[in-house]
């Protein structure tokens, strides 16, 4: 009998079979495979098959049951093989994919990279994903970042420039946070707004699937009695995943994933293969917002170690400063007597010495130089005191009233009147009585400096959240702002003492008070001095 | 005329007090130490007296506690160099307090003052 097909040859030379092609040379000689994988298949055998059958062979019957048999094992096989080939390709995914979220603590770069997974042709392949986290204050789910296109063009837009760049999903996940991560979140505002759903509400389909820790698939959503319709609307899709995100029994959040756009129907493939997935997600989303929470606090511990460095210099500096003071105070005190012998008999030779003497112009150079020596005395004093404030609860009104006595001779000799409009019944303010009275003092022999004949002063004081102000305004001629700049520039070593500290050392004392000290226009024309102290705790 | 007692340990002081409080219409008796300002006391009626607070190896602040335990109507006005006594308690039985300066003053104002308030 002559065949058609050329199975009955062992051995085949180059174009005697029309199904061998190029790369299968192989076949030509290996005589088992070639028939298994050829010739069954092939036109010409099926014809040589049938003309056997006519044949009435006692063999005719049998041989198109094993060949059919055969035929069907193949195609079984060819069916697993693509199965094994899919599966092989979802675990090397999944295994890029947890080698990347294993990796990474920046929850930025997480969210970026569990996102494009699902999204990306190369991953899930879905749509749309939205990512709602828990809020463990407000105790709700909310919405937090959605990924994909919101219209078709959108999407044929990134699928063909995705397609196109042929990029490693890390690769993507790297572009997506650096282009998209903030643009997405903003995109999808409206709707991220909209998904925030108390933990409270049990039936709710997301606190199911966080409650049954296994993702649920909702399909024919818009019939659906179990899906609140306000969702349905809002999402837009007949059928859509919900992925809860659970990691060590700690409700992370949940993604919900949808074909918005193909309308692709999503199978129980796709729920399975994601439900691996969702692990590593919650895990590292977890490890990377502890991370950033371990950040801010490291961060915090940093700015306390400096602001501690710098404590621990400024008590070096203040012993430093502190030593110097009783130093120079202890030297201030021991040059005071003296001073004052020298000063006080050149004021009492003064007196005998008649107007046009010689003399008189020494007397009256010893007179003021003495003067300005103890000047500096009181200012160096002062200083080193300022640095040790005794605070206590003094009765402010009591205090000005004071040193406006004590400078009542000097308002007399210059035909400057000075009013005193306290507040009645302020409460005790904490200060150190002494540095307080310095600067008050401070002030008004400053303000009394700038007034030219005839002048007026006033002293005001009340009371005003906190503190208790006080201003001292006179009619003189007013300051300059630089001139008020340079009064207040702090006390520098390079400054010559008994030349003006005066009012930079007010400031230094009044700042170690917590009060600013402002110069300003007066309303009454001149300067107006403002200090505002702080109330004693309890008073 | 008012008499008034200087009590301080340095001599110059003494005499610049005297000469001042004189020109100024007080009769001034001066004590160098505190021994001799309780011998003063003693042996002398005075208006006011003005005390320094370091008296060499002695406390006028010591020395202000027994005028006023024994002659508590005597009116005292400490001057010193130093102002950090203000805040002493024990210097708060004093009448006045005054911070030494070559200008006499602020000195003669609260003697003027305090005579006042005494003879009220």
């Amino acid at each position: 009998m002559e065949f058609a097909c050329c199975w009955t040859k062992k051995e085949l030379a180059p174009g005697d079979c029309p199904n061998i092609g190029e790369g299968e040379e192989e076949l030509l000689s290996a005589h088992r495979r070639r028939i298994v994988e050829k010739c069954v298949e092939c036109p010409l055998f099926t014809d040589d098959l049938l003309r056997f059958q006519e044949s009435g062979h006692p063999l005719s019957e049998i041989f198109p049951i094993v060949i059919n048999e055969l035929l069907d094992l193949k195609s079984q096989l060819q069916s697993l093989g693509g199965f094994l080939n899919s599966k092989t390709r979802e675990i090397k995914f999944l295994h890029e994919l947890s080698l990347v979220l294993q990796t990474s603590v920046d929850l930025d770069e997480v969210l970026s990279v569990a996102m494009t997974a699902i999204t990306a042709g190369k991953g899930f392949g879905m749509n749309r994903a939205f990512l709602l986290m828990a809020d463990k204050e407000q105790q709700a789910l909310r919405g937090y970042l959605g990924v994909g296109p919101r219209t078709m063009e959108e999407a044929w837009h990134i699928w063909e420039d995705v397609n196109q760049s042929n990029l490693t999903l890390r690769d993507m996940a790297r572009l997506f946070q650096k282009d998209k991560l903030s643009s997405e979140k903003v995109k999808f505002n409206d709707i991220l707004e909209r998904l925030t759903v108390p933990l409270s509400e049990q039936q709710h389909v997301f606190n199911r699937a966080l409650r049954q820790r296994k993702p649920i698939l909702v399909e024919n959503a818009f019939s659906n009695p179990d899906i609140d319709p306000a969702l349905v609307e809002l999402l837009g899709v007949d059928s859509f995943l919900v992925m809860p995100l659970i990691s060590r029994h700690r409700r992370i959040g949940l993604i919900i994933a949808d074909n918005c756009i193909t309308r692709k129907p999503i199978t129980n493939q796709d729920l399975q293969s994601m439900e691996t997935f969702t692990f590593p997600v919650a895990f590292a989303l977890e490890r990377a917002s502890l991370y950033e929470r371990l950040q801010v606090e490291i961060d915090k511990l940093t700015v306390a170690n400096s602001k501690l460095k710098e404590q621990q210099e400024l008590i070096v500096k203040m012993e430093k400063m502190a030593l110097v003071g009783r130093i120079t105070s202890s030297i201030a005190h021991s040059i005071r007597n003296p001073l004052m012998i020298i000063g006080g008999f050149a004021r009492s030779l003064l007196k005998s010495i008649e107007q046009d003497d010689i003399k008189r112009n020494y007397l009256e150079t010893i007179v003021l130089q003495a003067k300005q020596l103890e000047d500096v005395l009181e200012e160096v004093l002062t200083y080193s005191e300022s640095l040790h404030p005794a605070l206590d609860a003094w009765d402010i009104n009591q205090l000005v009233s004071r040193v406006r006595d004590e400078l009542s001779g000097l308002f007399a000799q210059h035909n400057v009147s000075c009013v005193l409009e306290p507040e009645s019944e302020l409460p005790k303010v904490s200060i150190d009585y002494r540095q307080i009275s310095y600067c008050i003092k401070t002030i008004l022999t400053s303000a009394l400096g700038t007034i030219t004949g005839e002048g007026k002063i006033v002293i005001r004081t009340w009371r005003d959240d906190g503190v208790v102000v006080v201003t001292i305004s006179d009619n003189g001629t007013p300051l300059p702002p630089e001139m008020v700049e340079t009064l207040t520039t702090p006390f520098i070593v390079t400054q010559e003492l008994g030349t003006g500290i005066g009012l930079p050392l007010c400031k230094i004392i009044l700042e170690k008070h917590g009060s600013p000290f402002i110069i300003e226009t007066s309303p009454e024309g001149g300067t107006q001095y403002i200090i505002r102290l702080p109330i004693k705790e309890g008073m | 005329m008012a008499r008034l007692l200087v009590v301080d340990d340095e001599s110059s002081i003494r005499l610049l007090y005297s000469q001042e409080l004189a020109d100024a219409g007080y009769d001034v008796v001066t004590a160098g130490s505190a021994a001799e300002a309780v011998t003063q006391l003693e042996a002398g009626e005075f208006d006011l007296v003005v005390l320094d607070i370091k008296l060499k190896n002695e406390s006028g602040l010591d020395l202000l506690q027994k005028i006023v335990k024994e002659r508590h109507d005597m009116p005292v006005i400490l001057c010193t160099a130093f102002s950090c006594y203000k805040d002493d308690f024990s210097a708060w039985l004093a009448d006045g307090y005054v911070v030494k300066s070559s200008d006499l003053q602020e000195l003669k104002d609260e003697i003027r003052k305090v005579l006042a308030k005494k003879s009220r």
